[in-house]
C-alpha cells in the first residue's frame, strides 16, 4: 500500500515542481546567455534585458526552494488535515504508511531540488568546454582522495546522502508533528499549529542544551581522557557522519512518535 | 455477522456529549436510515465508524474489525463534504479509486458518468458543486463494499439530483451489504429505507423497521420524526 500511496503522491506533487525544475534551468540558460553575451552589448536595452534575465535566475533559485518548501507543508496539511483527509484516511493503509509517504516524497523532492539548484549553476555559469573540463576535475579528485587519503569517497557520499535523507526527514517531521498537534484542537487549529511549532521548537533546543551540559561532567571528561583513540582522521570523519545521522535519527523518532500518535488518537478533521 | 456494531459507544469533545452509550447493530443487505437533528450526533457516529474520531468509551466495530486499514476496505464512504482532490480529472479519480480498492469497478463509474454526461477528462475543480458531489457518490457507490457509509449524500443538491442520487444508490449497492445514510432530509430518503435508526442528543431513541413504523404506528416515517423531534 506504501508503494501506491507513494506513486500517488509523486504524481500529485510532480505536477508543480517538474514545471518549476523546467523554469529554473531555463532561467538559468538565459542568465548564461546574459552573462556571456548580451551584457557586453552597447546597447542599453539589451543590457537591461541581460540584468533581468540575470535576476529572472536568482528569483527562480528562491522560488524553487520555497516551493518545495511549501509543498511539503502543504501536502500534509491539504491532503491529511482538510477536506482531503476524508477520503485519505479512509484508504485501506495505516497512519505510517500515510506519513512515510509523505517523508519520502518531501525527502526525494528537497534532494532534487538541491540536485536541479547546482546543475542550474553549471548551466548559468559555463560554456561546454569549461562543463567537461570541470567533469574531468571532480572525477580527479574523487580518485586522488581515495587513493592518497584512503577515504573510501563512495562510503563517504553515501553517507552524505542517507545525512541529506534523514535531515530532511527531521526536518518535515518538526512541522508535521506541530500540525498533528495543532489539528487536535476543535478551534484555531492553524494557529495552535504555529504556537506548537515553537514550543516544540523551544524543548528540543532545551532537552539538547541540556543533553550538552550533562556530557560536560568531570566524570564523562575523565572517561573521554582515558579512552585512549588511535583512529586515522577519515575513521574520525565517519564515525563523525554516523554520530550526525544518529541525532537526526532520534530527533526524527521523537517528532514521528508526536505525529502518528496525534493523527491515531486525536484526529479531529473539520 | 453484523457489518456495524456499536457496544455503550460514548464520545465527548471536552465537555459536550455528542454519543452517549449507543448500541446498535446493522445486519447486511438492509438500508438504514440514521435520522436525527443537526447536532444529534449523526455525523460523529459515521466518524467512529470511519477511524476518523476514537472513541472515548465504549467499542465500535466495522466488518468485525476496530475501524482501521482492515475494516477501511470493506467500508464505501461518503462524507458530508467534497473530499476528492480537486486538481484530478474524473479519470485520475478513477485510477486512484481503481489503486486503492480492490473492489473498485471502473466500468460502472465510467457509465455512471457517460449517463449524467460528466467528461472524464474534466478537472473536479472545473466542475460546479452539484457536479462534483456527483462525482465523489459515483466514486463511492462504484465499490462494491460491505457497508456504504453516506453521510448527508442529499444535503446540498436540488430534488431533480437527491432522486437521481436516491436512485443510484439503491441500483448500485451490493444487495448483500448495508447502507447506511444520514440525513434529516427524511421525506425524500424515506422511499429507500429499510430501517429507521432515531438519534437525538448522542442517543438512540428508536430502531425499527420502516414496516414497522407503518403498521403500528399508521404513519410515515417523516410523521414519526415530526412527533418524536417536536420542539
Amino acid at each position: 500500500m506504501l508503494r501506491k500511496l507513494l506513486k500517488h503522491e509523486f504524481r500529485a506533487t510532480a505536477r508543480i515542481m517538474v514545471p518549476v525544475y523546467l523554469v529554473l534551468l531555463v532561467t538559468a540558460l538565459g542568465a548564461n546567455f546574459s552573462t556571456r553575451g548580451i551584457l557586453k552589448t552597447p546597447y542599453a536595452v539589451l543590457n537591461i534585458l541581460g540584468s533581468l534575465l540575470v535576476m529572472a535566475f536568482v528569483v527562480a533559485i528562491m522560488a524553487v526552494c520555497v516551493v518545495s518548501f511549501l509543498l511539503m507543508i502543504q501536502r500534509f496539511y491539504k491532503n491529511l488535515l482538510r477536506d482531503e483527509g476524508y477520503l485519505m484516511l479512509t484508504l485501506p493503509a495505516s497512519i505510517h504508511q500515510q506519513v512515510w509517504s509523505k517523508l519520502i516524497v518531501s525527502s526525494v523532492w528537497f534532494i532534487i531540488t538541491g540536485v536541479v539548484v547546482m546543475l542550474s549553476f553549471v548551466m548559468m555559469a559555463l560554456d561546454v568546454s569549461f562543463l567537461e573540463g570541470m567533469v574531468q576535475v571532480l572525477q580527479q579528485l574523487f580518485q586522488d582522495i581515495t587513493a592518497y587519503y584512503a577515504i573510501n569517497g563512495t562510503v563517504f557520499l553515501l553517507e552524505l546522502l542517507v545525512l541529506a535523507f534523514a535531515g530532511s526527514i527531521a526536518f518535515c517531521l518538526q512541522f508535521y508533528a506541530a500540525l498533528a498537534i495543532g489539528h487536535s484542537f476543535s478551534n484555531h487549529k492553524f494557529a495552535w499549529s504555529v504556537a506548537f511549532f515553537f514550543i516544540l521548537q523551544f524543548a528540543s533546543q532545551l532537552v539538547g542544551s541540556l543533553l550538552l551540559l550533562s556530557l560536560n561532567t568531570s566524570l564523562i571528561n575523565s572517561l573521554l581522557g582515558s579512552l585512549d583513540f588511535r583512529v586515522s582522521g577519515m575513521t574520525a570523519i565517519h564515525i563523525g557522519m554516523g554520530i550526525l545521522i544518529a541525532v537526526c535519527v532520534v530527533y526524527s523518532a521523537v517528532f514521528y512518535v508526536i505525529t502518528t500518535y496525534f493523527l491515531k488518537k486525536h484526529l479531529n478533521l473539520e | 455477522m453484523a457489518v456495524l456494531e456499536c457496544k455503550e459507544l460514548t464520545k465527548r469533545y471536552g465537555a459536550a456529549q455528542a454519543l452517549n452509550h449507543v448500541n446498535l447493530q446493522i445486519e447486511p443487505g438492509r438500508i438504514v436510515g440514521l435520522l436525527g437533528p443537526n447536532g444529534s450526533g449523526k455525523t460523529t457516529l459515521i466518524k467512529l465508524a470511519n477511524g476518523l474520531l476514537t472513541p472515548t468509551e465504549g467499542e465500535i466495530l466495522v466488518c468485525g474489525n476496530v475501524p482501521g486499514r482492515e475494516s477501511h476496505a470493506c467500508v464505501s464512504y461518503l462524507p458530508e463534504r467534497t473530499a476528492i482532490p480537486t486538481w484530478m480529472s474524473a479519470a485520475q479519480l478513477m485510477d486512484f479509486y481503481g489503486d486503492f480498492y480492490q473492489d473498485f469497478r471502473r466500468d460502472a463509474a465510467e457509465e455512471m458518468l457517460k449517463r449524467l454526461e460528466i467528461s472524464p477528462r474534466q478537472r473536479i475543480k472545473q466542475m460546479s458543486k452539484g457536479t462534483r458531489e456527483k462525482v465523489q457518490l459515483i466514486m463511492v457507490m462504484s465499490r462494491a463494499a460491505q457497508l456504504y457509509l453516506l453521510d448527508e449524500p442529499i444535503g446540498g443538491v436540488d430534488p431533480a439530483t437527491r432522486d437521481y442520487i436516491l436512485s443510484t444508490i439503491i441500483t448500485n449497492y451490493n444487495p448483500e451489504a448495508a447502507v447506511i445514510i444520514s440525513t434529516h432530509l427524511i421525506s425524500d430518503v424515506e422511499k429507500v429505507l429499510d430501517d429507521v435508526i432515531f438519534i437525538n442528543q448522542g442517543q438512540v431513541v428508536l430502531q425499527s423497521s420502516v414496516d414497522q413504523i407503518r403498521e403500528e404506528k399508521g404513519m410515515s416515517v417523516d410523521a414519526l420524526f415530526r412527533e418524536v423531534f417536536k420542539c
